[in-house]
């Protein structure tokens, strides 16, 4: 009997006297002597196990037994797959390692330096040599433009496809029209004229 | 208070079969050693879910907690003692796994919207989903409404309290055993437990609270 129990309790159990009687399953006598005490722990006992009971039913409910076993089996299935050494692949490149060389640094052989010099002059010249016949096809393709006829149409490259009238230069007018052409004051002429 | 506590027989076969598997596994007979492991997660599986459900509130958590501590305690094995019961260093390991999953929830809960709640202002259960079997629709409701106040009261209990709760009264292990589960002291396991039951009291069954014997009611009965 606690000291609290007796003096605010006039000797009846606190709540926590109870619990802890129940709990412990150590039955103080003054269970035996008071039927107040006595109904309180019956009422808490029973509370508690209807309390344990729905307890237990709301977490078993939320597992089916399918999903224990499911469960089980994927536990299981972790514990082989922690089991398994695992494997290294080695990567396919890696599979036979030059061993002349050293595994350190890397040094170029002496040839490369004469390789990377030659085709350096090759190219420059290469570029010079693209320059100048570059020069020279301009002036072959004017030949060949004040070599058309400028009196009519050109004539149709054989199997070529046929030029187009409107993309002849039309400050040399047609041999047909040049009687027009001459009747034709000038702007030059006219402002003269005008201006006595 | 006792009903779902192993017997002692139980207790014993339990750690020798422990105690094979170590062997087994150092012996790399490990096929041997997971045929053996698997008896043992059959015999605490059930009792692990209910606790791990009762402290994460949550099923898929539940069950996902309670697959890491079956792994968890196959490779830590090895650290396992003999003097100790199998199912109070698992439900250790077990305790520990709910609650990293629950701080690693809260943290994710600050980025996410409030959880789904029922028209009474409580937090939807995924438990209540699930079809009950119930035998008549009336007692299925009733049934159904008993546990969802339950539900709603064991949630609202702190983490501490609700643990030591479940494992002292639905497991129903022993003070020492939930001091060696959880780390708290003895002392601290009881007086948790004591304000656990308080709370429910007053939550679940208000007349009872109100039944107590106060100064005046019990001088009154003196008389």
């Amino acid at each position: 009997m606690r000291l609290a129990d007796t003096l605010l309790r006039q000797g009846h159990l606190s709540e926590q006297a109870l619990v802890d009687a129940l709990l412990s399953e150590r039955r103080p006598r003054h269970l035996d002597r008071c039927d107040l005490c006595s109904e309180r722990a019956v009422d808490l006992a029973r509370w508690l196990d209807d309390l344990r009971a729905m307890g237990t039913d709301i977490a078993d409910e939320a597992f089916a037994p399918e999903q224990l076993k499911l469960q089980h089996d994927q536990i299981l299935r972790r514990l082989e797959q922690l089991d398994q050494r695992p494997r290294v692949i080695a990567f396919p490149g890696l599979t036979r390692p030059d061993l002349s060389m050293p595994a350190g640094r890397r040094v170029a052989p002496a040839w490369l330096g004469v390789a990377a010099a030659a085709g350096l002059v090759l190219g420059i010249i290469g570029g010079q040599l693209t320059a100048r016949m570059g020069l020279a096809e301009p002036t072959a393709t004017g030949t060949t433009a004040t070599a058309t006829d400028v009196d009519g149409l050109p004539p149709p490259a054989p199997g070529g496809p046929a030029v187009d009238p409107l993309l002849i230069d039309l400050d040399a007018p047609p041999s047909s029209l040049s009687e027009m052409d001459d009747m034709t004051p000038r702007l030059t002429m006219a402002s003269n004229s005008a201006g006595g | 208070m006792s009903e779902t506590t192993p017997p002692p027989a139980g207790r014993e076969l339990d750690a020798r079969v422990a105690v094979d598997i170590k062997a087994l596994q150092a012996a790399g007979r490990t096929d041997e050693a997971r045929d053996r492991y698997s008896e043992l997660v059959g015999r605490h599986q059930r009792r692990a879910l209910r606790i791990a459900y009762h402290y994460m509130r949550d099923a898929a958590d539940a069950d996902e907690a309670v697959q890491d501590a079956f792994v968890k305690a196959y490779t830590h094995l090895g650290t396992f003692r003999e003097e100790l019961p199998f199912e109070v260093w698992f439900t250790r390991i077990l305790i520990n796994g709910c609650l990293d999953r629950l701080k690693a929830r809260r943290r994710r809960e600050r980025w996410i919207a409030p959880p789904a709640l029922d028209p009474s202002g409580n937090e939807r259960d995924p438990a209540e989903y699930l079809p009950s079997r119930g035998p008549s629709p009336e007692d299925q409701l009733l049934s159904q409404e008993r546990r969802q106040r339950l539900n709603a009261a064991l949630a609202k209990l702190p983490e501490r309290q609700r643990m030591v709760f479940v494992l002292s009264h639905f497991e129903g292990r022993s003070s020492r055993e939930v001091s060696t589960m959880t780390g708290l002291n003895e002392s601290t396991v009881r007086v948790h437990l004591f304000r656990a039951i308080r709370r429910l009291r007053a939550m679940l069954a208000p007349n009872v609270a109100a039944a107590a014997p106060r100064r005046g009611r019990v001088n009154r009965a003196a008389r």
